[in-house]
């Protein structure tokens, strides 16, 4: 792949990057079978060793610059100094939307964290925890300064001073990374003005639920960082109790993108009902340590992404995501309203084509049993619902008779939309996808057989 | 004004006192943790009152459905 920037995840040149801690989840209790035979492992569930990000229309333009703040101003040019209403109307105007998976448009939250009595907080949420995630790991990587440039303009219009990032610990060359990119910034000269934002890190513990919102907002009130329920949206009552305008990486990274370009530039990419561009990460063809990122404008058609994977069964938005079957995506593009049309998503921009010889029902298996392990533990239907799913999956992905239909479609029932965040919501999400989209090859499994 | 109850997932440990009081609208899953339906109408808004009291874990509210 030539022209890309390929940096390392789990440890940084230079950098006193310790060993990759792995995650700590505990075992699932499950329930006892004749059959201990577990489905062989085909899925990735640790985060990348490297991640390689090819050079992408917006947030992925200067790649070959390197992340120095010296390249990103010649390249971008210097921040730009905006008002709330000029902030509003252009991320209105851009659509920008969340891109941790929940795609809430950024303008509303942005509103309503501006409507507060209290001075807003902002956190930059960069605890990437899907293993098949490295977006926001890329751009920390490769272009810090388009995440930092986004939360400090919109800090300054909320006239608030306090921004907190939120890195992966399992992921130590993204907080090295953010660390460099803040000190070049404090080292500018004239920018020690008191408008100036208080930056402060802190990094999140491993664990594919500590990177959820409430999660990160634990963390930083300093009790654990596990996901609790939230009784209002974080951008009406979150930090302290305080507004919180909480949004992931590549969220920032646009919002300074359509800040900078204004919202005609902007959409300059992409379509007319979805401006600019996504960020996506899918495996490397050859190295199972490396995940590739890159950045495409909306209306990409999905071959152009995919090459001949278009053809396969591709799991989009990750873990918690919906399946595509063979040939769905053909002949469609990159569009999450396109997608949405056909029950499907894109999530966190997770793209998981499926090799000939992998078995989807087999896939999802093993994605549940690892998202069972990877729950918090501390909502009744996830910790117990959860590994039941896992168990029964398991029985289904082997082909074992006493596997029932029913009896997932009850657990996926239970489990849905009972708990403090949606790590049972998103695990639902993929058993049902998997069961409209691979009815016949489920139904196959039940009767004992695989077709591949 | 119309009503639902809301669970607090990670406080909740299953006493299934809320099923007992306000069985129009909660039953207990196969783990003993309470399945909500419907909204509170206004005929069980005390019953739904008395349940959110009586968790021990104060794991259950009232809150607004719209």
């Amino acid at each position: 792949m030539s022209g890309a920037v390929l940096a390392s995840v789990t440890s940084f040149p230079g950098a006193g990057a310790g060993a990759p801690v792995a995650p700590s989840a505990p075992a699932a209790t499950v329930r006892r079978s004749l059959s201990a035979r577990s489905v062989p492992r085909t899925v990735r569930t640790d985060p990348p060793a490297q991640v390689v990000a090819t050079p992408g229309p917006v947030l992925l333009s200067g790649v070959l610059d390197g992340p120095s703040l010296e390249a990103h101003r010649d390249r971008f040019g210097q921040l730009p100094q905006l008002d709330l209403d000029t902030v509003l109307a252009t991320v209105g105007a851009g659509a920008v939307v969340g891109r941790g998976g929940a795609g809430f448009p950024f303008a509303r939250k942005l509103a309503a964290a501006a409507t507060g009595r209290r001075r807003a907080v902002v956190v930059i949420n960069l605890a990437e925890g899907e293993p098949a995630s490295a977006k926001d790991t890329a751009l920390a990587l490769v272009a810090p300064h388009q995440i930092l440039d986004g939360a400090e303009v919109v800090a300054r219009a909320l006239r608030t001073t306090e921004v907190h990032i939120v890195t992966p610990l399992e992921r130590p060359a993204v907080g090295d990374a953010i660390a460099a990119a803040l000190s070049e910034r404090a080292a500018q000269p004239g920018r020690r003005d008191r408008s100036q934002p208080r930056w402060r890190m802190r990094a999140a513990e491993p664990g594919f639920v500590s990177g959820q919102a409430r999660a990160v907002l634990e963390l930083l009130a300093g009790r654990p960082g596990l996901p609790v329920t939230a009784w209002k949206p974080e951008a009406m009552s979150g930090l302290d109790g305080r507004p919180t305008l909480l949004s992931n990486a590549e969220t920032w990274a646009q919002v300074a993108a359509v800040l900078r370009m204004g919202a005609l530039g902007y959409a300059a990419h992409g379509t007319d009902t979805e401006p600019g561009t996504t960020l996506l990460t899918l495996p490397h063809r050859r190295d199972a340590d490396t995940a590739v990122v890159l950045e495409a404008a909306y209306g990409t058609p999905w071959v152009d992404v995919l090459g001949p994977d278009v053809e396969q069964p591709v799991l989009l938005g990750g873990f918690h995501g919906t399946w595509a079957d063979a040939g769905v995506l053909a002949e469609a593009t990159v569009s999450r309203e396109e997608l949405r049309a056909r029950g499907l998503g894109l999530g966190a921009g997770v793209v998981l084509p499926m090799r000939a010889d992998q078995c989807p029902v087999a896939v999802t298996s093993e994605i549940v049993d690892y998202l069972a392990k990877a729950s918090a533990r501390r909502c009744g239907p996830c910790l117990n619902g959860l590994p039941a799913l896992a168990e029964e999956m398991r029985l289904v992905a082997l082909g074992e008779t006493s596997a029932s239909w029913t009896r997932i479609g009850e657990l996926v029932g239970l489990v849905d939309k009972r708990g403090a965040c949606a790590h049972p919501d998103g695990t639902a999400r993929l058993v049902r996808s998997l069961l409209t989209t691979f009815d016949d090859e489920v139904a196959l499994h039940l009767r004992g057989g695989c077709s591949r | 004004m119309t009503w639902t109850m809301r669970v607090d997932w990670p406080s909740c440990a299953a006493r299934g006192l809320c099923a007992e009081l306000l069985p129009e609208r909660i039953h207990l899953d196969e783990w003993g943790f309470p399945v909500v339906e419907g909204t509170v109408t206004p005929d069980l808004l005390g019953l739904a009152k008395a349940a959110a009291t009586a968790c021990p874990h104060r794991a259950l509210r009232l809150v607004s459905a719209g």
